[in-house]
């Protein structure tokens, strides 16, 4: 009896000590999104099992390396049991209760963190290799960064270009893959709470740059937002020419193609207006206006050489005809 | 237990043991044609491929009744009579082969969509393949059993091989049975 | 020395093989180009031409090494003899180069391939750890870096595979007293498959590697560039091995029994053995299929998981998973097996509780099969299977807590030595226990969506993996040691092995979990420098060359104790198990000359007059 005694002791020793310890570590980013604190929640209470089953098997493995260890020149057997059943059936049922009263725990959490908010605005996500579009179709723009008014849920509605992508901002908890193909689009509920800076990070492994596939994701206060959004709608001003350029800035486009010459995931745009480019099917094209329009909207229908494993997106779908002429106008302004 | 020693060199011990690796054998290889039909299901739902109807059902008859024919050949065996089983073998033969020439001969070149195109084309020659794949090992397995039977090799206490070979291709047929109505049958046609 | 052929390199079929396997990728890549002239097509296409010479090659191979030679002669109808090992001509190191029927001669051959194999995949994870030692990149490419942690996945879990193969193959008919496996032609086929296999799943980095990490998910690996085709068919190719060697463990434990030996007094190694195989003879066709899917939809174009054109990304995950979350369970099995064979002889205790212990390995295979969609509750598969997967997925803790509570049982009032073998048993069941513990966060679906995809997961699954696989492995070398070699290892070098490698593990292992829940995210080559984590990862990667380190010592330890250690008694470790009741080195032909029954139970120690066997023959030699 003594023994058990002083391996109750040890246990809740260790089990405190190992629990408030890693309770105050801050093991967790900070937390800025209403869905992940049922998450956090739950994790928390994840911990504190974890720490006394932890606790409860090292702590008797422990006292019997100490207790029982073999002296020397003892050469004789520990005592004699088999085991116990009613033991046995203890330590099945007791666990077995704890797990199905965790996984009801998790279907909780998991229906708080879909909770729909009638008044949810919708921002599509796009993801292609490798960087994220977000349209935010209340409104009529594409943007490059997502911004959200705080405390108002947003209705992220996720797709990819071409492979699989996921999106996850540390500090909101939430995670989604985006998968490409028709009706492949998937929710995801986020009630952002502190205003500030977050990153989106690819949670998925897409391909060469996934390490780099980031976007900047600015939480607002709800009157900076509508002012943003005011910006966004109203349009570029400017010729042509600059209206091209914020179109290509809102959409993603440099990405892809550098503005510098430099080489990147496409083609660049400096001189490429007028210039003749090779095909892969070893033809040339001189690159004017109907061809850039035809690269925009159907980029699978010429492909350059040298960009055989790299897929443009469609994006050109989700614009406007004005819109594709002022970027070839921009594009056109590059050559001069 | 008592202590009855068995002699595990004979050769009825050494069947038994071979029946139940076979058996386990099936067990996994059935495996695959189950995780094909999953497949099927999952991408193709309720819609099946434009295909022969006549031939399909011709070509599953061939398969049924060459299982008949393989049946005969190793009861015969069973019971000594090699003539017989000489004969039951080299009819499975021949009908595996028209079997084997109906589908890839024929069907895979009337289907009116090549493996490009689609979940249908995708599963249709998926699925038809790895069972011809099947069918093609049966048929060099019967030819060995025909070829060693014509030797002499088999008895009616000693014949592994005949039973063997027709346990597999009672499975192979078994498979079929499966996947013609999954091809053939269920749901509305597209493509 | 005397009489001995002097070794011909080319007798050693280990040579042949490869030499077989170059030229038959060679003649079978010719008779594609030969084909697609035939039909019309340019003759050169890389994929299509490559792909089929390389499966050629891998059948050249076991042609080469002689895996066929029987079965041919049973094709026409020749007679084979019975059982045999390798050419008795040759010196006793080169039967382990060459094919041999002998089960112990196949045990070690997975042993040495697989901590081959080990070496290999470590020193991808260290080359890409050291990358990641520092933000930003300093010496590897983005794409290098891609392929190198999908290669140290994959390799790794083929370590595994093999060293489960050594395992069960020496072990399995030696603990139930048969002579040999059921089928030992099948047995050596299925170990010497995996030669070109493991061939062909590196050979991947010199076709362009593939960035798709272990897991191969399309529409990516549809895109990856030919070492993907390198993967998917070496992969399959050992898949293959895996369900022979599965099928020969079932059949044998079945069929080989010694009298006496029914299914409860079996040694609980056993048990684990054909949970394992269970697994691994059905789901590792599931992998094979989903791999031939993505193979073909590569080759021909068939769509199966190609959005544009009728298929559905979602269905292959599905299909791997199915396979790949089981046979996470065929990775700790034979360890836990492991641990409960150790435990009693260093406590000088009978198992806590062998039904319970025997029957939950059972449990965990067959519950195994309902979870694997665990591994997608992010993916966006249908929305109602997250919960009733969380629900089946969260029963697993339950039998493999039995075993924990087992093992405390079987330690409590104990006498407890601390050998190598013990201390790596004790090593095992504390960082599978963490590596345990932090599996239930990840099965709840609401803290998944947090935990997916980071280093959180990597941590979990490293400490599970090494406290179900890699501590016990080395555990049953160092226990086994001395009846395989008949020598005795080097105790010093092999605490020092320990206690370098547990403690550097933990290390990684927390390392790796604390900067996941921070917002690391996996197989990523370079990191946010705003994160922070650059101190963090530094300690990782030092805790990783430690970890080698401790490694390098084992295989130096186990190399000199082979050529010159201390002869070792016959039952050192005073054991009840059969195997330690026959001479060293144990005969070709296990009891053939040492019959023996089965009288008690297998775990009774401390109980004088229970003997476990009766081996009437074996007295004088003990
Ligand atoms: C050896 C391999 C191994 C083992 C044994 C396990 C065991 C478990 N694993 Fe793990 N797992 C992996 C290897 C393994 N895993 C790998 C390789 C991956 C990543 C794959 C990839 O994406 O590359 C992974 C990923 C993974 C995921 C997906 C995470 C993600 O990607 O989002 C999940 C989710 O549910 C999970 C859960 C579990 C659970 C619940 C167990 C359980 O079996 C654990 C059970 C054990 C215990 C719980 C401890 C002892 C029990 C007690 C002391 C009783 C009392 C306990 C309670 C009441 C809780 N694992
Ligand atoms: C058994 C399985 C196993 C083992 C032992 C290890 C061991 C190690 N692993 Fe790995 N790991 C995996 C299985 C394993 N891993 C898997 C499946 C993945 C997922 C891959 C993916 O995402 O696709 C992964 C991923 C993975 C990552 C994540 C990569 C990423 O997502 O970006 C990291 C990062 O730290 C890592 C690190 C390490 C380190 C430092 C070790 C160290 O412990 C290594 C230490 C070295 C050795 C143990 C070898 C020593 C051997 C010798 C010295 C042999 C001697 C020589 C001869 C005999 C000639 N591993
Ligand atoms: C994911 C990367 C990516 C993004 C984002 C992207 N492109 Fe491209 N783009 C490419 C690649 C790769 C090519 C070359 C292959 C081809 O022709 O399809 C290309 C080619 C082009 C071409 C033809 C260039 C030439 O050299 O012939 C034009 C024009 C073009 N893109 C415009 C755009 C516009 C406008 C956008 C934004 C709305 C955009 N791209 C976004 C990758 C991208
Ligand atoms: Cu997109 Cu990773
Ligand atoms: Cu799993």
């Amino acid at each position: 009896m003594k023994h058990f005694v002083r391996v109750a002791i040890l246990v809740v020793v260790l089990t405190v000590l190992l629990g408030f310890g890693l309770d105050n570590m801050g093991y967790m980013p900070e937390l800025a999104s209403v869905q992940g604190a049922a998450i956090d929640d739950l994790f928390r209470k994840h911990v504190w099992v974890i720490s006394f089953l932890f606790s409860l098997i090292m702590g008797f493995m422990l006292y019997s390396f100490v207790a029982f260890r073999k002296k020397p020149g003892d050469d004789g057997s520990g005592d004699h049991f088999e085991g116990n059943t009613s033991l046995e059936i203890v330590w099945t049922i007791v666990p077995l209760f704890i797990v199905l009263y965790f996984a009801y725990l998790g279907a909780e959490a998991l229906a708080e963190t879909r909770r729909a908010d009638p008044n949810a605005y919708n921002i599509t996500v796009v993801g292609s290799q490798w960087s994220w579009r977000f349209d935010y179709e209340d409104f009529g723009f594409s943007s490059t960064e997502l911004r959200l008014p705080v405390d108002r849920q947003a209705l992220l509605l996720l797709t990819s270009t071409d492979v699989i992508h996921s999106f996850w901002v540390p500090e909101f908890r939430l995670k989604q893959d985006a998968l490409p193909g028709e009706g492949m689009e998937r929710e995801l509920r986020v009630t952002p709470t502190i205003v500030g800076d977050y990153k989106l990070r690819c949670a998925e492994l897409c391909g060469l740059e996934h390490a780099y596939m980031l976007s900047d994701v600015i939480v607002m206060e709800v009157s900076d937002f509508e002012a943003w959004v005011a910006e966004q709608t109203e349009g570029p001003a400017g010729d042509g020419a600059e209206r091209g350029e914020a179109w290509a800035q809102q959409f993603g486009c440099q990405a892809c193609h550098s503005l510098d010459g430099s080489d990147r995931i496409g083609p660049t745009w400096l001189g490429l207006y007028e210039s003749i480019e090779t095909l892969v099917d070893g033809s040339t094209v001189v690159v004017d206006d109907a061809y850039l329009i035809e690269s925009i909207l159907d980029p699978q229908a010429t492909i350059v050489e040298g960009y055989e494993n790299v897929v443009m997106p469609p994006t050109g779908a989700s614009m406007t005809e004005e819109q594709i002429q002022d970027i070839v106008e921009f594009i056109e302004s590059l050559s001069e | 237990m008592a202590a009855s020693v068995v002699d595990r060199t004979s050769y009825k011990y050494k069947l038994g043991t071979n029946r139940l690796g076979l058996w386990l054998f099936i067990l996994s290889d059935a495996f695959v044609f189950g995780g094909l039909l999953v497949s099927r299901f999952y991408l193709m739902g309720n819609t099946r491929p434009h295909l022969e109807q006549t031939l399909g059902l011709v070509v599953t008859a061939i398969l049924l009744v060459s299982s008949f024919f393989m049946n005969r050949a190793e009861t015969a065996m069973a019971h000594g009579d090699q003539k017989t089983f000489l004969q039951g073998t080299l009819i499975t033969l021949v009908l595996g082969v028209v079997f084997l020439v109906g589908v890839v001969g024929v069907e895979w070149q009337l289907a009116p969509f090549g493996p490009g195109d689609g979940a249908h084309g995708a599963m249709f020659y998926m699925m038809t393949g790895m069972h011809a794949f099947h069918v093609l090992t049966g048929v060099i397995f019967l030819w060995i059993v025909y070829r060693n039977g014509r030797k002499g090799l088999y008895t009616a206490e000693k014949h592994w091989a005949v039973e063997a070979c027709a346990t597999y291709w009672h499975f192979i047929d078994v498979v079929w049975i499966f996947f013609y109505p999954a091809l053939y049958l269920i749901g509305t046609v597209v493509g | 020395m005397n009489e001995k052929k002097k070794v011909n390199f080319l007798t050693l079929g280990l040579v042949r093989g490869i030499i077989f396997q170059v030229v038959g990728a060679l003649l079978g890549m010719g008779f594609t180009m030969l084909i697609r002239i035939l039909i019309g097509l340019p003759a050169w296409n890389a994929e299509p031409v490559w792909v089929s010479g390389m499966f050629v090659g891998v059948i050249a191979f076991l042609i080469g090494v002689g895996a066929f030679s029987d079965w041919f002669k049973w094709a026409k109808g020749e007679e084979t003899s019975d059982h045999h090992s390798a050419d008795p001509s040759l010196p006793g190191w080169a039967k382990y180069y060459s094919i041999s029927f002998d089960h112990k001669v196949i045990g070690i051959q997975y042993g040495i391939t697989s901590i081959l194999v080990l070496g290999l995949a470590g020193t991808f994870a260290l080359i890409f750890r050291t990358e990641l030692a520092a933000a930003k990149m300093q010496f590897l490419d983005l794409g290098t870096f891609n392929s190198l942690i999908g290669l140290h996945g994959i390799v790794m879990i083929a370590a595994i595979l093999l060293g489960i193969g050594a395992m069960s193959n020496y072990l399995v008919p030696l603990m139930i007293g048969a002579s040999d496996m059921a089928f030992p032609r099948l047995n050596a086929f299925a170990f010497w498959i995996n030669v070109p296999g493991a061939l062909l799943v590196v050979s991947s980095l010199f076709f362009g590697g593939f960035d798709t990490g272990w897991t191969a998910y399309p529409p990516l690996s549809a895109r990856a560039p030919l070492g993907m085709q390198m993967f998917f068919l070496g992969v399959y190719v050992i898949g293959l091995s895996s369900i022979l060697g599965s099928l020969n463990i079932i059949v044998t434990t079945i069929r080989m029994r010694a009298p006496g030996m029914n299914y409860f007094r079996m040694p609980i190694f056993v048990w684990a053995s054909v949970a394992t195989s269970i697994i691994g003879l059905t789901a590792t066709q599931f992998i094979a299929l989903s791999f031939q899917m993505v193979m073909f939809q590569r080759l021909l174009g068939m769509g199966f998981f190609d959005p544009g054109n009728g298929g559905n990304v979602i269905l292959f995950q599905h299909l791997f998973w199915f396979y790949s979350h089981p046979a996470v369970y065929v990775f700790i099995l034979p360890g836990l097996g492991m641990i409960s064979e150790i435990l009693p002889v260093f406590s000088r205790k009978p198992l806590f509780g062998y039904k319970w212990i025997a029957l939950s390995s059972m449990a965990i295979a067959l519950v195994g099969f309902f979870v694997w969609a665990h591994h997608m509750f992010t993916s966006g598969m249908a929305e109602y299977l997250r919960v009733p997967f969380m629900y089946s997925t969260m029963l697993v803790a339950v039998p493999t807590g039995v075993k924990f509570f087992s093992w405390t049982g079987t330690l409590w009032r104990g006498k407890i030595s601390f050998p190598t073998p013990m201390l790596f048993t004790l090593g095992a069941i504390s960082v599978f226990l963490l590596g345990g513990l932090t599996g239930p966060p990840n099965a709840t679906v609401a803290t998944d969506l947090h935990l997916h995809d980071t280093y959180w997961i990597v941590g979990h699954f490293h400490a599970t993996m090494f406290g179900g696989f890699m501590f016990p492995f080395f555990a049953a070398i160092y226990y086994w040691f001395p009846k395989i070699t008949g020598k005795m290892y080097n105790e010093a070098a092999g605490k020092w092995h320990f206690w370098l490698m547990f403690p550097a593990f933990y290390v990684q292992s927390l390392g790796q979990m604390r900067i996941g829940l921070l917002g690391m995210r996996r197989r990523i080559a370079d990191y946010d420098p705003a994160l922070n984590f650059d101190f963090s990862h530094l300690i990782i990667t030092i805790a990783g060359f430690v970890i080698f380190t401790s490694v390098v010592i084992f295989v130096v330890n186990i190399w000199r104790s082979v050529k010159r250690g201390e002869v070792a008694a016959s039952n050192p470790w005073n054991s009840r198990s059969p195997e330690w009741l026959l001479p060293t080195p144990i005969p070709e032909h296990n009891y053939a000359d040492h019959p023996f029954e089965v009288v008690g139970e297998p775990y009774d120690y401390g109980l004088e007059d229970a003997p476990y066997i009766k081996m009437p023959s074996a007295s004088a030699t003990d």
